[in-house]
């Protein structure tokens, strides 16, 4: 069997399932089951190999060691990349969701998200699809596509999210909470106040943005991301 | 055999049960004893204690030690074992194989290291003739064999340990290459 000899040999189910096998503390038992993996064949029909067979076959693939291509595609068959920097909330605060529970698992979502159909208006002007599908839903197209063509995208967000956390540090800063919990002790008003500001982080930011006006809720999350942090720091400044 | 404090105490792989063997090789990768305290303890194991030394100085202590580690055994990997009549197969062609089934059994035992694994590793590589897959991995037939297997001598035992050790450290050399590679 023809073994892959990098990354581009390698389609996103296929990476994910891989990474998810890290997890097997055992070396051996971690090998023969992502050797399993790449021939697509079940682990017990590789009982009676030598271990010296798989060996030599996994040295062959030692690029499984390092990380995919930090370079993503800009296309990627019928979608186009959306800029980060244009990024409405709602995207944002689910890509957040998403870099949260493990990104390795939920790539083919991201790129769902960051990954949109797209035409010109009248002027030329390039236009994105609303977000109005579920990301859950179109997850899987991207699962066939080879790693390297959208893994580079994670790093690129992390380095975006940084950025952009440092920015608007004063919207993500509450004011620090009880040192030490004492569960005897009943919460202040302000503490038990401090932590429903916690639980509810985003949706307490939405909510300012429509101005506490829930039927303007998805108007909010369609706001550009920028302007609507800018909007939010306005705010906050001003006490408003 | 060899002579220490007039006793006469088995030191050759062919004089030393497996048992015995893991009972040394535990103690000496104990990195909580220190060299002296390593070797009283291996010689506790042939009735030698700590206290038939108080007359012994720190030269002929160091004297017992180099003796007792002199192995002149010359051992030969055997394909097939007798216990009690019995047929055990470690090698069934020409060359020794760690399969991928016995890599995972083995790999799981070492890495408890409980008293007396090295015996368990034996009893995952030595197959009873007649006996399938299911009968020869049971866990109980395991812990069975292992009990038979550490009243047999080191020496047929220790050119197994050997080859599973060069299988084992060819993944060793193979990892190490990997962490310095970066695509």
């Amino acid at each position: 069997m023809k073994l892959p000899q990098s990354w581009s040999d390698i389609d996103v189910y296929t990476f994910k399932d891989i990474r998810s096998l890290n997890t097997i503390e055992e070396p051996f038992a971690r090998d023969m089951e992502i050797m399993a993996v790449i021939m697509d064949v079940s682990v017990e029909s590789l009982d009676d190999y030598d271990i010296s067979d798989l060996n030599k076959e996994m040295k062959k693939m030692m690029f499984l060691n390092s990380e995919p291509s930090k370079n993503f595609k800009n296309n990627i068959e019928n979608y186009i990349f959306k800029p980060f920097e244009q990024l409405t909330c709602g995207e944002f605060i689910d890509l957040e969701y998403y870099f949260s529970n493990d990104y390795i698992k939920h790539i083919s979502h991201i790129a769902a998200i960051v990954y949109k159909k797209h035409k010109f208006d009248e002027w030329g002007n390039l236009v994105y699809e609303p977000y109005t599908y579920n990301p859950n839903n179109r997850s899987e197209e991207f699962d066939n596509v080879c790693v390297n063509d959208i893994y580079g995208i994670i790093p690129a967000y992390l380095n975006f999210r940084k950025n952009f956390l440092e920015k608007y540090m004063l919207l993500f800063e509450d004011d620090p909470g009880p040192e030490e919990e004492d569960k005897n002790t009943p919460l202040s008003k302000e503490d038990q106040e401090h932590k429903a500001a916690v639980k509810w982080g985003w949706e307490r930011l939405i909510y300012s943005l429509c101005n506490e006006d829930l039927t303007k809720f998805e108007e909010a999350t369609n706001l550009p991301l920028i302007l609507a942090f800018n909007m939010l720091s306005m705010k906050k400044d001003l006490n408003l | 055999m060899v002579t220490i404090l007039n006793k006469e105490i088995p030191n050759q792989l062919n004089e030393l049960s497996v048992q015995q063997f893991e009972e040394i090789t535990g103690i000496l990768n104990d990195t909580s004893y220190d060299y002296i305290e390593k070797h009283l303890k291996v010689f506790e194991i042939f009735g030698i204690n700590e206290e038939d030394f108080e007359d012994t100085s720190l030269d002929e202590f160091k004297i017992y030690v180099k003796e007792f580690n002199t192995i002149k055994t010359k051992f030969k990997i055997k394909k097939t074992i007798d216990i009690d009549g019995h047929k055990y197969i470690g090698i069934s062609g020409k060359n020794f194989i760690l399969s991928v089934r016995d890599t995972k059994h083995i790999e799981k035992i070492m890495k408890s290291k409980h008293k007396g694994y090295l015996s368990e590793v034996l009893s995952v590589l030595w197959k009873k003739e007649g006996l399938t897959n299911a009968e020869h991995y049971d866990t109980a037939h395991i812990k069975y064999k292992s009990k038979l297997i550490r009243d047999l001598k080191a020496d047929i035992a220790l050119p197994y340990l050997v080859e599973i050790g060069k299988k084992l450290q060819e993944k060793v050399k193979i990892e190490n290459e990997a962490a310095s590679i970066v695509e």
